[in-house]
Order: structure tokens, then sequence, then C-alpha cells
């Protein structure tokens, strides 16, 4: 898509550098594997090679992802340029990936019932034919290749470097994702209205998203992120086209991670989803959403700041306070952590907003800890489970921490984390954006985000003095213990810590990451 | 020249949009936002035949693809939720608030 | 370089300690071994109960065996090299703080820890019988071992950082053993107040450490001593007041004396080796070991004397006035300590022996009180001395102990008391000037009014016809507790000799204080002056107490009588100037923060909580509503940019 004129049959057969792309391309093959498997495999064998082939898969793209890492200097491009294989989308990448194994553990979970997915995604909710497919044990094993498409997505959305192959990844990933929200075995109703309503938000915004790159291909006739910035630099920004496109262009990018104004699909679709599912939109699905915000502000749009500032400044400062005032009267524990996703993200704005290295790699930073603190939240509340599912509504926490102490004593450490106490990953983190963000002249922004973790805290603090100071129900939930989950929740809390007390080892490979910069 | 069909294309993605606003049958709120990839497609043909280039053209042939492949899902989810419900409003489905 | 300036400014002996070789390179083993033993008998809970008590006693005894050692060890070596450093590990190191973890082993200290761990050896034995029916004797032992590691770090330690630890390490035994039976709510609240009494002090203190780190940036006794005359007279005044304001709260000395008598409350064992042998001459300790820094200020110094003074009258004063036992002993614990204070700001002659005289106090204070524990023993814990009387011939032994350290005490020719005590005095007079002259006689004086409320003790408890209760059936103490008594009656006895005779004590703490102009003369006209009023207070005591009986209640007495009684008003002069201006503040600031700062900060949370419920409403769950929310917000993001523009 280079803009030099060319007739008909003059597309030159591009070359393709497997070896960076393949991380990528491993995921997607082992969802094609995946679809093999479930058009020609035995019914009985489906579940146990699903699995297999998804971690196989997922392994196998993160030791390559390592491998590019640390074998050379990464920063290059590939698919002609379509595609940049440096430091940041990396380690964008990587984390994605061991989000993405730790969430199919749940994902795969069948300890607690047959699967957290419905048997039969066509049965009508509390339909015989429902009640059939329960009985006969049935799953629903399309999920898996569904999750590694959506993955896939996932992996190339921050590493595109023309809005093209953005947009094509964006679709990859949320089609996929529009499909697993209305699979969930519980509250059937409340999933398929979560899946439409993710559905046709998502669409909503991706049209936005799409009629903002026809504005900047309009403008620099190309959709190449760094001919976009070539443009701006050489005919200045003043064109109406250049600034409608970049407007639209956020809009559908900012949806995604969950910005405000454009956040109100995310409380209802996390809510809605099946429990598993959320875990990995709320951690997968947000590093790659704000990898690929990094991307198009750092590479494309850099020039234009000045511009697209004050913007993102009011994003950033309404996005933490919307989330952090309104997930204060929340009643359902998923609900909570929806909006308090949504304050994150506002957090996470300010580190983009610094548009420095520093901005950059305590991004990356935030990225990872609030990833593995989020799955291993969304982790325990698989493990609470009532008569109907996992207990959703706060109430019956109560006293949680008088029956179960270690599993809500894991819980309270997670959500500490969230709300950025002292030895917990998200307290580095938060520092880390703060500082950048402070560093970038953008105190006003650093002041509302400590005044909104402020607010923040009072709602996580709530729930730990529920779960720890309240009598418990007589008919209170029960745990439910498996090692899958177990090792979820292990491995969120050991990384939550590990990042707090010592996060030097891994702050000094964000920071190194993010010295590469992306590339143009 | 071009101006006119970027005009037509403004148009055509503001009554997609509106469209899905105000109409209540999941199926039209759909095909509405059909409507504004439509009016992308437009604009994307127009401005590579502003700076003489194929690209707009290619991209609007993966926007019809990715359109394509998101009927198939939208469809799937909008016949779910039809069949439990009986009703393809999507005012019906609001379960989850507040 | 800086060990020259030293020298310069204080007059004083090179300061530069070298590597510890031998036993004393182990030296952290005094402070490891009964700390192990505190945290073995408090962690392990009621499984060694049965042998918890010897465990400690055995830990407190390691400890003496290798300060013995050590102590061997440093006879043989020259007096240049007395002073020795154990490394231990680096301590803090924060910016330009650094504090390294070192012990110093010299003569100074190690004169402490062969008191603070025979002493206390001794008292850990006594103990074994004292407490021997009460069921929390394995916690009774396991804070007598935390006290004494604490005590050895404070005085072992070569930077003020340990000793502060130490010092505060101290502050806790003693506030756990006042309270040790706190059931008893007097226990309880004496040990609130000796620990809150103490804090005053201890800020004094940790001011004084700010202010010199602030100074010389470095917190280690060398750094500090050797810099000291580098810093301004004003700075150098300031840290010697703030250390003295430490040592008043941790010796009981005026105007922070009031806590002692209270701290009685606790088992007699404690009152023995905390409030009378070692933790209140710590402050005594810290003087003398900061002396570099008082001699550069006259003003300090004198303001020690005068301090030293005051409370050795003030402790006698009470001393006579107190009809419990343990409370006359603690009167007279003030007054003898103020005698080293008034001994330590006199300067170099001073230092000796306002040590010595801590060394001789340590062993007749403990022999006396564990002599009352016995007798307390005896007359079913029974401490009001108008009950006792006649007792030394059914408690022979201990009348005997008891009566060689009150000869002791009173200054009788010979024994320590006498040795040390007359030093003091001489050295008083020594100063010469107005001031010599006043603090002289003053001191003389608090001799005299010593032998006064000593034998009035005395004659009460142990002679004279009995006026016991008629339950109490006394006897003589098991030989767990008599043998100890026996021991330090020894000390009493020969202890002060032992040290001045041939200014023995003068020369090996030369390294660390300085060699004294002239060797000590041992009879000057004040002996005869002192011994005049030690024979008039022991008189009147006999007039008063052996002649005429004495009643079972006490007499109302006249207003004197009264005012020592009460302990010179000491507590209402606190409540007045401290504690109701205090209480004042404490309300006006609760009723700030109610009203105020809570009332703000409810208000927040409730406008928070009240828009939260508002904002929630716009999630009306109409997937239509979100859309038209992202149209509005999309046409804001475009009007924004385009404004930014204009």
């Amino acid at each position: 898509m280079t803009p030099v004129y060319m007739a008909a049959g003059d597309i030159p057969t591009p070359h393709i550098e497997y070896g960076r792309l393949a991380p990528v391309l491993i995921v997607l093959g082992a969802a094609c594997v995946g679809v093999l498997v479930e058009a020609l495999a035995p019914r009985a064998q489906r579940y146990g090679l699903q699995v297999l082939v998804s971690v196989v898969g997922l392994v196998a793209a993160f030791a390559w992802t390592i491998a590019l890492g640390i074998g050379d200097q990464p920063h290059h491009v590939a698919a002609m340029g379509a595609v940049g294989v440096d430091g940041p989308t990396l380690f964008i990448q990587g984390t994605i990936l061991v989000l993405a194994l730790m969430s199919m553990l749940l994902i795969a979970e069948r300890r607690h019932e047959d699967s957290p997915f419905t048997a039969q995604a066509s049965t009508v909710p509390g339909s015989p034919e429902e009640r059939e497919s329960l009985v006969a044990g049935l799953v629903q094993t399309e999920i898996y290749p569904l999750v590694l498409f959506a993955v896939g997505g996932m992996l190339i959305f921050p590493a595109a470097n023309d809005l093209l192959t953005m947009f094509v990844a964006l679709e990859v990933m949320s089609l996929p994702l529009y499909l697993l929200c209305g699979l969930a075995r519980r509250r059937r109703l409340l999933s398929q209205e979560a899946a439409v309503k993710y559905f046709l938000l998502g669409a909503f915004s991706s049209a936005f998203f799409l009629y903002g790159t026809a504005m900047l291909y309009g403008f620099a006739g190309s959709v190449r992120l760094s001919e976009i910035a070539a443009a701006i630099s050489k005919q200045g920004g003043d064109e109406p086209l250049l600034l409608a496109g970049v407007a639209l262009l956020s809009v559908g990018l900012l949806f995604k991670m969950g910005a405000a104004p454009f956040q109100a699909w995310k409380p209802d679709v996390y809510q809605g989803a099946p429990t598993a599912l959320t875990a990995l939109m709320a951690s997968c699905t947000l590093v790659a959403a704000v990898g690929g915000v990094l991307r198009v502000f750092y590479v494309g749009l850099e020039t234009l700041r000045w511009d697209w500032r004050p913007m993102m400044w009011a994003v950033a400062i309404l996005t933490m306070l919307v989330g952090a005032i309104v997930a204060i009267t929340q009643t359902d524990v998923k609900r909570m952590l929806a909006y308090s996703s949504i304050a994150h993200g506002g957090f996470l704005l300010t580190g983009v907003i610094a548009t420095n290295k520093a901005g950059l790699s305590s991004t990356l930073f935030y990225l990872a800890a609030y990833g593995f603190t989020t799955v291993g939240a969304f982790a325990v509340i698989t493990m609470v489970r009532d008569a109907g599912g996992e207990a959703g509504h706060l109430s019956r926490w109560a006293g949680l921490g008088k029956r179960q102490p270690l599993v809500a004593g894991t819980f309270a450490f997670f959500l500490l984390a969230f709300a950025g106490i002292p030895l917990t990953s998200g307290f580095t983190g938060k520092f880390a954006v703060f500082q950048a963000a402070m560093a970038g002249g953008a105190m006003p922004l650093v002041i509302v985000g400590v005044v909104s973790s402020a607010i923040a805290a009072f709602f996580y603090v709530r729930v730990i003095v529920l779960m720890f100071f309240s009598e418990p129900l007589a008919d209170g939930p029960t745990v439910s213990f498996s090692p899958a989950t177990a090792t979820a929740v292990a491995v969120g809390a050991f990384v939550t810590l590990v990042l707090g007390v010592i996060p030097a080892p891994a702050l000094h490979l964000a920071q190194s990451a993010a010295n590469q910069l992306f590339v143009r | 020249m071009t101006g006119h069909y970027l005009v037509l294309s403004a148009i055509l993605f503001t009554i997609g949009g509106i469209g899905v606003l105000i109409r209540r049958n999941a199926i039209v709120v759909f095909m509405c936002v059909e409507l504004m990839l439509n009016a992308t497609n437009l604009a994307f043909v127009s401005f590579a035949r502003m700076h003489g280039s194929l690209d707009g053209q290619i991209i609007a042939f993966f926007v019809m693809v990715v359109a394509a492949a998101e009927v198939v899902v939208g469809l799937a989810i909008i016949m779910t939720i039809f069949r439990s419900r009986k009703s393809s409003s999507v005012d019906d489905a609001n379960l989850l608030k507040y | 370089m800086t060990t020259m300036n030293a020298v310069l400014a204080a007059g004083g002996p090179e300061l530069h300690p070298q590597a510890a070789e031998g036993v004393q390179s182990v030296a952290w083993l005094l402070i490891a071994l009964p700390l192990a033993g505190a945290a073995i008998l408090l962690l392990s809970g009621r499984r060694t109960n049965k042998w918890g008590h010897l465990l400690g006693t055995a830990m407190s005894l390691g400890a003496f065996v290798v300060g013995l050692l050590a102590f061997f060890q440093m006879l043989g070596q020259d007096a240049e090299g007395r002073s020795r450093l154990v490394h231990l590990f680096p301590f803090i190191s924060a910016g330009s703080l650094k504090v390294d973890m070192n012990l110093l082993v010299d003569p100074l200290s190690i004169s402490f820890v062969l008191l603070i761990t025979g002493v206390g050896s001794l008292i850990h034995i006594y103990s074994i019988g004292y407490m021997s029916h009460d069921p929390d004797r394995r916690r009774f032992f396991a804070y007598l071992n935390l006290f004494v590691a604490a005590m050895l770090l404070l005085v072992l330690a070569d930077n003020y950082v340990g000793l502060y630890i130490g010092w505060e390490g101290v502050g806790l035994a003693s506030y756990l053993l006042i309270g040790f039976w706190q059931y008893k709510p007097s226990a309880a609240t004496a040990a609130k107040k000796a620990f809150i009494v103490n804090r005053v002090g201890d800020f004094g203190l940790s001011v004084a450490i700010m202010v010199m780190f602030a100074t010389f940036g470095s917190l280690s006794y060398q750094d500090v001593f050797g810099q000291a005359s580098q810093a301004s007279q004003g700075t150098i005044t300031a840290i010697g007041l703030l250390l003295l304001l430490g040592a008043c709260g941790k010796s009981a000395q005026l105007p922070l004396q009031s806590w002692l008598l209270d701290a009685m409350e606790g088992p007699t064992p404690v009152s023995a080796l905390i409030h009378a042998a070692t933790m209140v001459t710590a402050g005594v300790y810290l003087i003398v070991r900061s002396h570099a820094i008082f001699e550069l200020s006259p003003d300090a110094q004198l303001l020690v004397t005068i301090v030293g003074v005051a409370t050795l009258l003030a402790g006698a004063i009470i001393g006579c006035a107190k009809d419990d036992i343990k409370k006359a002993l603690a009167g007279s614990t003030m007054s003898q300590i103020g005698y080293m204070v008034l001994a330590a700001g006199l300067g170099r002659p001073g230092y000796v022996f306002a040590i010595a005289h801590l060394i001789a106090h340590g062993f007749f204070k403990a022999g006396m009180f564990l002599g009352a524990g016995s007798v307390m023993h005896a007359m079913n814990d029974d401490v009001n001395m108008r009950k006792y009387g006649g007792l030394r011939k059914v408690m022979p032994i201990t009348f005997a102990t008891f009566g060689l350290g009150y000869l002791a005490i009173i200054g009788f020719p010979g024994l320590s008391g006498w040795w040390t005590k007359d030093g003091i005095i001489d050295a008083a007079f020594e100063k010469g000037g107005t001031s010599g002259q006043i603090l002289g006689w003053l001191a003389l004086i608090g001799a005299g009014i010593t032998a006064y409320y000593m034998s009035r003790l005395m004659f009460m408890t142990f002679f004279g016809e009995p006026r016991w209760d008629e339950d109490v059936h006394p006897h003589e103490s098991p030989k767990v507790m008599t043998v100890p008594l026996i021991l330090l009656a020894i000390g009493s006895v020969a202890g002060g000799a032992f040290l001045i005779l041939g200014d023995r004590f003068a020369k090996f703490l030369a390294p660390v204080v300085g060699e004294p102009e002239a060797a000590h003369k041992l009879v000057t006209p004040y002996t005869a002056i002192v011994f005049a009023l030690m024979v008039v207070g022991v008189g009147l005591a006999y007039v008063q107490y052996l002649r005429r009986p004495v009643p079972r209640t006490a007499p109302a007495g006249n207003p004197a009588v009264t005012f020592a009684r009460k302990d010179l008003y000491g507590d209402a002069l606190n409540e007045s100037l401290l504690m109701r201006p205090g209480q004042w503040l404490t309300r006006l600031t609760v009723y700030f923060d109610n009203r105020g700062v809570d009332g703000l900060v409810n208000g927040l949370a409730a406008f928070i909580g009240g828009t939260s419920g508002r904002v929630r409403r716009v999630q009306t769950g109409f997937v239509r509503s979100y859309a038209l929310s992202m149209f509005v917000g999309a046409a804001l993001v475009v009007g924004a940019l385009f404004l930014v523009r204009i």
C-alpha cells in the first residue's frame, strides 16, 4: 500500500518475515487446528485435544516472543511494513500471551461444573432442550479456537503499523469475543444481553474507527502510521480531514479500552459474560487496546500531540472519576471490578498522555501489573459459588473471611493491589505512571488520579471490611477448589506481590523495552 | 468532484449513526451500522480517486470482507437472543444496568 | 585527623579503637545469649514452663562468663589498646545516614557489662526462689533476659543509634516488668506512668541524636566526639542539655523523677535490678560516655550538677517520710543517682567516682532491695515498715546482709559507700568557687539525711518490738534467695575499697575518661564532717525510732512531713503543669477533629456517594442510550480537537 500509483496487475508479491511474525502465526495456526479438531475429532476427545492445542500454541508463541526479544535488538517491520516488531510490542505481546494462558486455565476449568460455558449455545434458556444438553454433559468446545482467534487479533492489534491492519486486527479480536460473551452456562439471558450490547456497540465503534481511518487516508494518502506522521509534519495539522480523522479514530480506540464517555458497554458486558471470559477481556483485551492506543498516539500522531492532549486530558480525568465514583455504589462483584477497570483505564491514559519514554515504560509496567492482578481477582470470583453458580452479589460475600480466610485474604490482597497500596504491584504501577505524567507536566492529571485513587480505595476496602468484619451468612457461598483455578490465583497473587516488593527487574524490563520505542 | 462523494459519504454515515440511535429492532440497528461501513467505503474509494492510488479501493474490499464476517457473528447473536426473548427489540434487553 | 581534634578539644585520651580479638571479638554473644533466651521463652509458650527460669538464668550467667573473659583479656592489654571495636554489620544505609552496628568494648562498657551481667545473674538466681509460686514465672524470666540484652546493647553500642535502641529496649522491658502483675490496676498505671514519663526523656535523647547527625553527619562516638570541638558552642550546649533531658527521664532525676516511686509496683527483683542497680543508671552512663560533649559546654555541666544535687536532696527527703519499705529505698535510689549525676557533671575527677559509686550502689542497693523482698516474703508481702520490727532474730541472714548494705550506703568508714561517696563530695569541693562550695555542702547535708532515713528504715524493720499482724509468721528465706544476698553483701563491703584504693579504677577508666590530675586523697577535712553528720543522722533516727515505740499507723505529722510523703508534690506539679493543659489540648483537638475534619470527610463521602448514586442511573441498560452517549462523546471529541485549533 505504498502511495506509488500502480496499474492493475502491478501489485508485487509481498515478502513476509515469517520468523518475526511467528508468535501471531502460531496462535492463529493453533486456532485453525482447533477448528479442524472440532470438525474431525470425536466429541469425547475434543476437550482434551482443544486444551492441548490451545496451551501448546500459547506457550510456543510466548517462547518465540521471548526468543525475539532477547535474540537481537528487535526494531523491525515485517510484512512490508504492516506490522512492527519492536521492544514495546514484544513486551505487550508477551504479556498478552501469559495472561491468556492464565485465563485459559479458567476457561478450561471443569471442576466447578462441566464448563463455564454453555452446553449448547443454540438451545433456548430454560427449554427442555437445554436441560437435555446439560444432562448429556455436552460442552461447547468451539470456545477454544474462538479464544485463540481473539488472542491472535490482540497480538496483531498493538503491532499493526497501518490502520487497515489495525482495523482487521480489531475485528479479529472482537468478533470471537462478541460470541464468547453470550455463551455463559448460567444466567444465560444476561449473557446473551451482554453479547448483543457488546456486539452492537462494538460494531458502532468500529464504524467510527473506520471512518476516522478514511479521513486520515484522505489526508495523508496512506493508512501507514509513519506516513501519516510524515504528512502531519509536512503539511501541518490544520486540515479538517486530519482533525476529524484523529477524533473518530480515537473514539474507536478509546471505546476498546473503555474510556469515558465510551465506557458504557464495560459494566454490562463484564457482568454478563462468563467470568473466565471476563478475566480474558479485562486483562488481555485491555492490554491490547492500550497497546494500540500507545502505538497510534506515539507513532502516528506524536507530532500532533499539542492538539490531542487537551482532549485526552479531559477523557482521562472523566474516565478516572466516572470509574471510581460509580464503583462505590455497585453491589455486584464483577460489575464493581468493571468500573474499577474503567478507572484503571484512566490511570493508564495518564501514562499515555505523557508521550515520553517514562510514560511508555510506566504504562507497559502498569499493564502487566494490572493484568495479573485482574486475572487473579476474577479467578477468585469463579471459585466462590452458590447453588446457582458464582456468588455475584456482594452481600453473599459477607463474612467470607471468617469461613475461607485464605481465599478471602487473597482476594483482599488483589483489591489492595487495585487500590494501589504499597507492597503490591498496583502501588508501583500507579507510582510509575503518575511520576511519568508529572515529568510530562500533567500535574492536574496526577492530582485527579490521586483523588480518584482515594475514592476507589473506599470501595475496595469496603469489600474487605465486608468479608472480614461481617457475620458469615448461614447459607453463604462455598468455595470450590480446583488445581487450575488455584494456579491462576496463585500466579496472579505471586506476580502482584513480586512486582510490589521487588519491582526493579520488571521495571527494568519495561524500560529496556520502551527504550527502543515503537518502530515506525 | 470528489467533494460531492465525500459529502454523500458523510450524509450516509450520519443517517446510519442516527439510525442506530433511533431504531429499536436489533436487525435494523445492525443494518444501520452496515450503512455506516458502506459510507466509509464510499469515502475510501473517493479518496483513492483523489489521491490516484489503489489503496483506498483495496481497503474497501477488506472492509467488505470484515463487514461480512461481522454479519455472520451479529446475526448469530441476534438470533440467539431472539429465540430466548421472542423479541428483537434492543430495548427489551435491559436486565444489566446501573 | 579527627581524633587529633578530639584530643585537643577534650584534652582526653585518643579514641581510636582497634579491632577486637579473641573473646572480645565475640562480644556480640553478650547480647545474643540473653536475647536468644528471651526469644525462646516468649515464643515457645507453655512448653518451657518447667525449665524456662533455668534457661533464663543460664543465659544471663553465660553472658557474665563472656563478659568476665573479655574483662580479663582487657587487663592483659596495655592502656592504649583497651578500646576494641567489634564490627557486626552495616545497620542503616539511607542516603547520607550510614550507621554501622559496631560494639565498643572498652573499660567503661566492660565495667557496666560486669555489673549488669553479674548483679543480673544474682537477681536471676534470687528470682527462681522469689517467683517460684508465680504461674507466669517463665514470662518473667523472658522479660528479665530481654532487659539484660537491651541494657548490654545500650552500653556496648559504639554509636548513638545502637545506644538509643538499647535505651528504648530497656524502657520496654521496664514497662513490661513494672506492669508484670497487670491485673493490679496500680501496677498497670505505674507501668504506663513510667513509660510516658520516660517518653519525655527519650524525646530529648532522640532530638539530641538528630541534632548530632545534622551537625556531624555521623552518629558513631568516634566521629561525634572527634568533631565536637568544631561545632558551635550553642549547638554543643543544646546537645548537652538534650542528652541531660534523656538522662533525667531514664535516671529519675528532677524534674522527671515521679515514675520511679510508682515503679515499685513491679516484683521486687525487678526493683532491685532495673530500678536500682542498672537501668536507672543509664543516664549516668550517657553523661559519662558523652563527656567529650559536656566538657565543651560548662553551662550544660553546671546544669548537670544542679540537677544532681537537687535530686539527691529531694530523694533523701522523700526517703525520710515513706513507710513503704520499697518506696523508701526508691527515694534512696533517686538520691544516690543524684550523687552520681552530680559527680558526672563535675568533670574529670568526678567520672571515676560517678562510675565507682554506680557500681558500689549497684551492689548495696540491689542487696537491700533483695533483702526487702526477702522481708516482704516473710511478712506476707506487706510493705508497711510500721508493721515490721524485731526481724533481726528471725531472719539473721537477711538482717546481716541488709545491715552491711546499710552501713555501706550511709558511708560507714571502710565500706564501699564511704570510699565512693566521700570521693564525690571531695570532687564537688575541689570544683572550686562558690558553686563548688554550695554543691559540696549540699552533698554533705544529703549524706547526713541519708544516714537518718536509712537508719530509720533499719530500726523500724529489724530492731525494736515486733509489730506484726497476727497471721504473720516470719521465717528466713530459702538458700536460693539468701546466697545472692550474701554475694551482694560481699560486694557492698569490699567493692569500694577494691576500686578506689591505689586509684585502681581511675587508672582503669583512664583510656576512656582521661587521667585525673592528682591522686585521690583518702582523708580530707570533709571526711570528718561527713562522719560527724552521719553520726548525727543515725543518732536522730535512734532517738525517734528505737528509743520511742513506733506507732502502727502513721501519725498525722506536720506540713513538712506531708510534703515529703506526697513525693514533694511532684505528681501534683506534673498534673497541673503538664497533664491538665495536655488534656485541654487533646479535648480541643478532638473537638476540632469531630466537627471540622470529620465533618468535612463525612460530607465529602456523602457527596461522592450521592454523586455515584445519581451517575449510575445514567447506565440505563438500554443499548441505544449507550450508543447515544458514544455518539455525543464522539461529537465532543471532534469538537474538542477543532476547538484546540481555534
